[in-house]
């Protein structure tokens, strides 16, 4: 008998970023780096599982807009230029290294990875989501939907048919990726603004996440803290992160991911090697970028060693099973105190797998392993599950909260971002302005202005700018970003108030931004 | 049939590229890239300018056209510093500050303006913020009010030091007589509790020792948590501190920790050696044991990265037709001093 439940929870989100108007687009390299680097990885991780039987679960959101983007011909095909690209490096580097074993079997690693990668992306026909949605069919993933643009909600306090938007255009989504109605959603960072679960409740959403003091600053009172979920009033579910085991993973301080034995991200051989040489695969300005091919261990405080992946693997190894022992011992204590099985969540951003934390995908298949094999204390499960099993629960309104810096909403709100409410407030108003005017569209042409309208609010609605805007790097891309998407919905709401709609323009921003192609905007209410 | 042959040491220097901007946690990012060039018409800053609406007649379909009258294009370019409408808006940074922003018109300065005279020029601009909790706010009966003096300011930062309370702002002016003019009224937030709500419900009751002890370990501190002021004090550090922020796109921010640099003065150099000649586009040849690829045009290039030591490195050719051979061994040496 179990004494208590592991919840794994991996976020997987990028912004969309697709640029058919210029041939080589930097920013469209987070797509493909998360795909060699961490999407590819977990599905392998995953069908290994299936193969050898292990009953693992796992919860993870994919939100529309990578949905979208893993979806799209055009990022598909690029995406194969690119890794061709590396494959073509991987070559050139087994070669360049022949004098230097201790690097050459490292540049060997990459080239079967990057073959592997290749190879799993076309068994899938260039489309990762159907490998997710397997995986969902077969019972191990629970795939939860994301507000459709990841718009931070918090900050729509002023604009609620915008979040309705947001959640209505991701749960039709998501039925037509995986072909039925999400049970869960991951809410953008995590931003909880108390009634938004009434939102959430129209599209038949029975559950959320938030960050511990969500919960824990709950009301009333949580009587089993964020060991167990709480209902809204509105019946919808929240379940509540648990630090500990976040701690252990996460934290810059005492992670597992900082072990000197790991890879280090920062030694990668786009900026280490001879510009000349390492040219055609940088970017095509000359701007040095990562490539993928890193061949430098962690280390200590001395110089950096070469990466040995069987070292690595063996504490890969090492730090799953004290992740599990750690897990066995707080839930066995818990149950003591609780006298009930308590259920902890551990939420990660997927992309810290595989891509900055190289080992992450292999210490997350030691982990499920290990549970499935080697103890009895937990057990794995989905919320959906878990809420099938224990359907009575407290009663608590979850505080304000965010999983961002400071916990609250200062990451998306501060001196260097704070402009750009202004205009997506209004944006949102006056969307909301022409679902009234316009509840049957006039005309196919005025439809289609309207639904484009709608895809460039959501579009300028990303958290992301404003976290670029935030963090200060890549800022010129963000706040082009922002302004492009209000610009464009601006000037779709004039002409359509005017009725002259160009529609050689729209036909050409329709193929820029097509996300959503099959949106209806009156769901902007 | 000439073996074209030329073996070139070519000791590469990487010298000081500067600091490594993808060092810090800040600029953060493996892509430490700067986002440039191929991007056309894009201004950094959100231009402050009145609605920007260029109407454009197009000539052609003037003639083309059967509707040619209405078709003005219109266009957005920039976004306004304005949209015309008196407004302020409250939102919730965290438990205890609030952010507001707003818009006045001229139109309804000139009005008041106006209606005032002379009282007009010693009036301030002043947000007047109430504390709504609990209470439908008919502008008269708030708990209590405090006015920001805000000047030219568009948008303000605000300290209301109420965690758990619900506030509504108003932008307006205050006169010398000390009278308060409305001119807008914002919505109402709520900012969160900083700590455990004090309401209990009784179907789920909670013994006070049990419940510290639950929110000690929800927040990540073990199960030996003492309970007590230090303790909630240190969670709350560090909870707070951005330790566990998630770091939002991977791969424009690092959650790894920048390591501290004492001084950022560095040197790295490194060796590779290129070996490259020419032959038989037909012919067969092999560096080291291992074949090679030649070129269309019968040459070869060979790129090593040279470690400290000798290299011995035959390259060996064979014709076509196997009967010409010639081998050429260059030995290179490597040290560092």
């Amino acid at each position: 008998m179990n004494k208590g439940y592991l919840c794994l929870v991996l976020h997987s989100h990028l912004p969309f970023v697709r640029h058919p108007e210029h041939e080589d687009f930097l920013e469209e390299d987070w797509l493909y780096e998360a795909i060699t680097e961490t999407y590819i990885p977990l599905i392998l991780v995953f069908e290994k599982l299936l193969n050898d039987k292990v009953d693992f679960r796992i919860t993870m959101s994919l939100t529309p807009t990578l949905i979208s983007m893993l979806q799209d011909s055009l990022l598909q095909e690029r995406y194969l230029k690119h890794i061709n690209k590396l494959i073509e490096l991987s070559h050139k580097e087994v070669e360049r290294t022949r004098w230097q074993p201790e690097f050459q079997n490292l540049a060997q690693m990459y080239l079967v990875r990057f073959y592997e990668a290749r190879n799993t992306f076309e068994r899938y026909g260039r489309n990762l989501v159907t490998a997710f949605k397997g995986f969902q069919d077969a019972g191990k993933v629970e795939i939860v939907t994301c507000g459709a643009t990841h718009g931070y909600f918090p900050l729509m306090d002023a604009s609620k048919p915008s979040v309705r938007a947001q959640v209505r255009v991701a749960a039709a989504h998501y039925q037509q990726a995986f072909g039925r109605k999400p049970r869960g959603i991951w809410l953008p960072e995590c931003g909880y603004y108390p009634g938004d679960d009434e939102i959430l409740k129209e599209s038949g959403i029975k559950f959320f996440f938030t960050d511990a003091h969500g919960i824990l600053h709950g009301s009333p009172r949580p009587k089993y803290g964020v060991f167990a979920p709480v209902y809204c009033k509105s019946g919808v579910a929240c379940f509540a992160r648990d630090l500990e085991s976040s701690k252990q993973v996460w934290s810059s301080v005492e992670g597992y991911p900082g072990d000197y034995d790991y890879r280090e991200f920062y030694r990668d051989i786009g900026f280490d090697l001879d510009y000349d040489y390492i040219h055609p695969y940088i970017h095509p300005d000359g701007i040095r970028i990562n490539t993928g091919i890193k061949y430098y261990r962690i280390s200590g405080n001395d110089e950096k060693r070469p990466y040995d992946p069987y070292r690595a693997r063996e504490k890969a190894a090492e730090h799953a099973g004290n992740f599990m022992f750690n897990r066995e011992r707080q839930v066995e204590y818990l149950y003591e105190l609780m006298q009930k099985k308590p259920i902890i969540v551990s939420p990660y951003d997927a992309e810290l797998f595989g891509h900055w934390w190289y080992e992450g995908p292999m210490w997350l298949e030691f982990l499920m392993r290990k549970i499935y094999f080697d103890q009895k204390a937990i057990r794995m499960i989905t919320p959906s599950e878990y809420l099938a099993e224990n359907p009575r629960n407290q009663v608590v309104t979850p505080s304000m909260s965010s999983w961002g810096w400071k916990g609250y909403s200062e990451m998306w709100l501060q001196g260097t971002n704070d402009w750009v409410y202004r205009h997506l407030h209004t944006a949102s108003e006056r969307m909301t302005e022409l679902v009234k005017t316009f509840p049957h569209p006039p005309s196919e042409l005025c439809r289609r202005a309207l639904n484009q309208a709608l895809r460039e609010l959501l579009l300028a609605q990303s958290s992301d700018w404003a976290f670029i805007l935030g963090t200060g790097t890549h800022v010129g891309y963000a706040v082009k970003r922002t302004k492009d998407h209000l610009l464009r919905f601006t000037t779709l709401y004039e002409q359509v108030k005017h009725n002259s709609i160009d529609e050689s323009w729209l036909s050409g921003i329709e193929n820029t931004d097509n996300i959503f192609p099959d949106i209806d905007y009156r769901v902007h209410q | 049939m000439a073996l074209l042959r030329r073996v070139k040491d070519k000791i590469k220097k990487i010298v000081a590229r500067g600091t490594r901007k993808h060092k810090t946690p800040a600029s953060a990012a493996g892509k430490a890239r700067v986002a440039k060039a191929a991007r056309p018409g894009h201004a950094q800053e959100a231009k402050k300018e009145t609605i920007g609406i260029r109407e454009t007649v197009i000539e052609k379909t003037k003639f083309s056209h059967p509707e040619a009258e209405r078709s003005r294009r219109i266009m957005v370019e920039e976004l306004p510093g304005s949209y015309g409408k008196d407004r302020i808006v409250l939102q919730v940074r965290d438990p205890w500050w609030l952010h507001s922003y707003w818009e006045i018109t001229a139109g309804t300065l000139e009005g008041i303006k106006g209606r005032l005279g002379d009282r007009f020029w010693g009036a301030k601009k002043i947000v007047r913020v109430y504390d709504v909790s609990n209470i439908n706010f008919d502008g008269n009966n708030a708990h209590r009010f405090f006015d920001v003096d805000v000047g030219d300011a568009t948008n303000w930062y605000i300290d209301a030091g109420g965690p758990g309370r619900s506030w509504c702002a108003d932008i307006g002016l205050l006169l010398g007589n000390g009278e308060f003019i409305t001119i807008a009224r914002s919505n109402t937030v709520s900012t969160p509790l900083d700590g455990p709500s004090w309401i209990t419900d009784e179907e789920w009751m909670i013994p006070e020792e049990m419940f510290a002890r639950l929110y000690g370990m929800g927040f990540g501190f073990g199960r030996s948590s003492p309970v007590g002021k230090a303790w909630q004090e240190r969670m709350k550090r560090e909870l707070f501190s951005g330790v566990l922020a998630s770091p939002g796109i991977t791969s424009v921010s690092s959650p790894a920790k920048a390591l501290p640099r004492a001084r950022k003065f560095w040197l790295v150099v490194n060796t590779e050696l290129i070996v490259y000649g020419a032959t038989e586009p037909d012919a067969k040849v092999t560096v080291q044991g291992k074949e090679i690829t030649l070129r269309p045009d019968g040459t070869f290039s060979l790129r090593f990265a040279l470690p400290d030591g000798k290299q011995v490195i035959p390259v060996h050719a064979t014709s076509n037709d196997g009967i010409d051979e010639r081998t050429i061994t260059p030995i290179v040496t490597k040290e560092t001093r």
